[in-house]
């Protein structure tokens, strides 16, 4: 049953489109204050513990919350140090990774007496069946049949991201803050609010994507569950050349290119490779992209340099 | 680091300023990382000063320990080196991780499809094809990089995690054990001539090394390593360039060194460094490749480089503390109701202070050199132009 399979592909890619888009949002949100967030992936992880944990002992949507705001307090140490001391921005997103990994287990080890998995079954949200969707022929409407009530959410973020960033004077002082900071600065606007604001707003957004992770998708906390999906978030947002819309669109590819593994081993010529070859596609997918991409966008111009402005009194 | 040629002598000769910076940055990092630590070891109710004294002596009251520290310390040189390499060169080898993998992979396929020959050629064959497997590894991103522009963070760590993938692979069909009766996913035992020689047994002292110390002639070869790489770095054409390119792309560039090449070099070199970090679990304690190795050697490569300052010799001091604190563990767990993730909490804070101090006393020396250079220049020419104060 190729189309049922399908159907329940594309249900599995919605959910991992998710957690590349929220992610892909925060890196956004950095990249045009004006900061690379390579930590992308260790906010995430970080997300993931702490929002396993949240909805272990307070529900679901504490558990996004607590998962959130574990992802702000790890973008807050990338901010002291890439805004505040002007650590170089990779290397302080490297380290963020680094510490991360040991945070989570850490943690784990904290909450749940064990370092690398919590419990099964933390508490999620109740499943939804789209109307209309849900109730489409040949196995299709499978993809929209048992919904987490974030993947729709996802989809409508879209909204007041694109109206902060284009239509709020927050949203403008942001951009141009990753485009021209000096010229910013020269019309009053301080610079280091506004990207601990970015960075910010990345480590968050992040948190949220592992927190759904850990509550959503998976239903449990553990070691590696996010397998480099910061990173892949990154390249959507190369491939969406830092816009929220195209963002989208590269996280749906990017989505689908995980579900491929899980659900479609068995579609005609996928079925020929070894299962591990089939695992790599993601990856893959990947790097093709960014390597096909890269150089024919435009990230923010001032992204990846520390402000040297204002004689060091930011 | 600035240029200081043609500037004067300042107050302070710059290498007690350079000394001075890197014993308050590293002095600094250490105490806040200290403290913060004691902290969180003080929340679980224990003695932070007991702590940090049973690391020490788990590290070191017995030979066993040290040794044991060395074999911890090991691969944690190599992939240290190989981060390093990458860094001098302004990238990002995060792709230790994969690399060595790989590495493990081709060099189990050496040790089991070539045991025909002596031992004195076929360990260095199985390096050697290790070592050919985690360049290959390193070449993808490398020549992306350079062709197309990707960045190389984002592809090494694709590379990881296809790399995971094709050994899961390796080990189901072509490297899998011929033994039927055999539960476990590994290739078959190795021969005992394609085994790294530990130095217990090459110095006698098998009595005060328990057979479970896999310290090898590895351990020495790690330190020659950080040797050749400081010579590379330090002494050759090759080195000049790779740190020129890592420092200031666009000047070097103008000085007629093609970037490209160069990084591509440099990352191959970082590669092969990688190549050589799985080894000792492979070749020095189980002698033979199975789904169950041990990852995360390379991510820990990149702590070590950045506690080492880049440098080959801090890096090997780097390895060795946190060869201590792994050893530590093993205290911890056994003296105190203390998580041993706390150490890797401290591991944390100690290189996110590292990097944070670093930053501050670079700016610090900086700002005294660029004052010194304009008091001078105010002094003796007044009227000439201000050259540009590098930075």
């Amino acid at each position: 049953m190729p189309l049922l399979d399908l159907g329940v592909a594309i249900a599995i890619g919605l959910r991992y489109f998710t957690i590349i888009y929220l992610t892909g949002l925060g890196g956004l949100f950095s990249e045009r204050s004006g900061i690379v967030n390579i930590g992308l992936e260790g906010m995430m992880i970080v997300g993931t513990v702490m929002g396993a944990w949240g909805a272990l002992e307070y529900g679901p949507l504490a558990g996004l919350a607590i998962g959130a705001l574990g992802g702000l307090g790890m973008s807050l140490v990338h901010a002291v140090a890439t805004v505040t001391f002007r650590v170089d921005q990779i290397v302080s997103g490297v380290v963020i990774n680094v510490v991360a990994i040991g945070l989570a287990r850490f943690l784990a080890q904290t909450f749940f007496g064990q370092a690398t998995q919590s419990d099964p079954s933390i508490p999620h949200f109740e499943k939804l069946d789209v109307p209309l969707l849900s109730s489409l022929p040949a196995g299709l409407g499978r993809a929209f049949e048992n919904m987490s009530p974030i993947v729709p959410v996802a989809f409508l973020i879209t909204i007041p991201v694109w109206f902060v960033l284009k239509r709020t004077r927050f949203g403008l002082r942001l951009r141009s803050a990753g485009e021209n900071p000096d010229a910013t600065r020269s019309v009053g606007v301080r610079i280091a609010p506004l990207r601990y604001a970015g960075v910010g707003i990345s480590g968050a957004l992040a948190g949220l994507a592992g927190a759904f992770l850990a509550i959503e998708v998976n239903e449990l906390y553990h070691e590696g569950q996010t397998q480099g999906m910061g990173f892949i978030a990154l390249a959507a947002l190369i491939l969406g050349n830092w816009k929220p819309i195209t963002l989208m669109y590269g996280a749906l590819l990017f989505g689908f290119a995980q579900a491929i593994p899980l659900r479609l081993s068995d579609a005609p010529v996928i079925s020929l490779m070894p299962e591990q070859f089939i695992r790599m596609i993601p990856y893959v997918v990947t790097i093709i992209a960014i390597a096909g991409f890269v150089g024919r966008v435009h990230p923010p111009a001032a992204a990846g340099r520390a402000y040297e402005g204002g004689g060091g009194s930011i | 680091m600035a240029l200081r040629a043609g500037a004067p002598a300042p107050a302070r000769p710059p290498w007690v300023d350079f000394l001075i910076g890197q014993t308050a940055a590293l002095g600094g990092a250490f105490l806040f990382a200290g403290l913060i630590g004691a902290l969180i070891i003080r929340a679980y109710g224990v003695s932070p000063v007991e702590v940090y004294r049973i690391i020490w002596v788990y590290g070191t009251s017995e030979l066993s320990d040290v040794a044991r520290v060395l074999t911890n310390a090991t691969p944690l040189i190599f992939s240290g080196l190989a981060v390093a390499v990458a860094f001098k060169a302004g990238m990002f080898n995060i792709g230790v991780e994969g690399q060595y993998i790989v590495a493990m992979m081709t060099g189990a396929a050496a040790a089991v499809s070539l045991d025909f020959l002596p031992g004195f050629l076929l360990v260095p064959l199985i390096l050697l094809c290790a070592i050919a497997g985690a360049v290959a590894w390193a070449f993808i991103p490398a020549i992306l990089k350079v062709r197309t522009g990707a960045h190389e963070v984002v592809t090494t760590i694709m590379m990881n995690g296809i790399a995971l993938s094709l050994v899961a692979w390796a080990l189901l069909n072509p490297l899998r054990s011929s033994d039927e009766g055999l539960v476990d996913l590994r290739t078959d035992v190795f021969a005992d001539k394609a085994l790294v020689p530990k130095l217990s047994t090459s110095f006698g002292l098998s009595e005060q090394i328990p057979a479970s110390v896999h310290l090898t002639w590895l351990f020495p070869l790690a330190l020659v390593t950080c040797v050749l790489v400081w010579v590379l770095l330090k002494r050759t054409r090759l080195g000049y360039e790779i740190r020129a390119i890592g420092s200031s792309s666009g000047s070097a560039e103008a000085g007629g060194i093609s970037i490209s090449a160069l990084q591509m070099k440099a990352f191959l070199i970082s590669g092969a460094l990688g190549g050589l970090v799985g080894m000792n679990s492979m070749l020095g304690d189980r002698g033979y490749l199975g789904h169950n190795y041990e990852i995360g050697l390379g991510f820990a490569g990149i702590t070590v480089a950045f506690l080492g300052r880049n440098h080959p010799f801090g890096i090997a001091l780097a390895a060795l503390l946190l060869g201590m604190l792994g050893r530590g563990q093993d205290g911890v767990a056994v003296s105190f109701d203390l998580p041993t993730e706390t150490l890797i909490i401290l591991e944390g804070i100690l290189i996110l202070s590292v990097v944070v101090a670093y930053e501050i006393v670079r700016r610090a020396v900086n700002r005294r050199r660029q004052k010194i250079v304009r008091a001078e220049e105010t002094a003796i020419a007044p009227d000439r132009e201000a050259t540009d104060a590098a930075s």
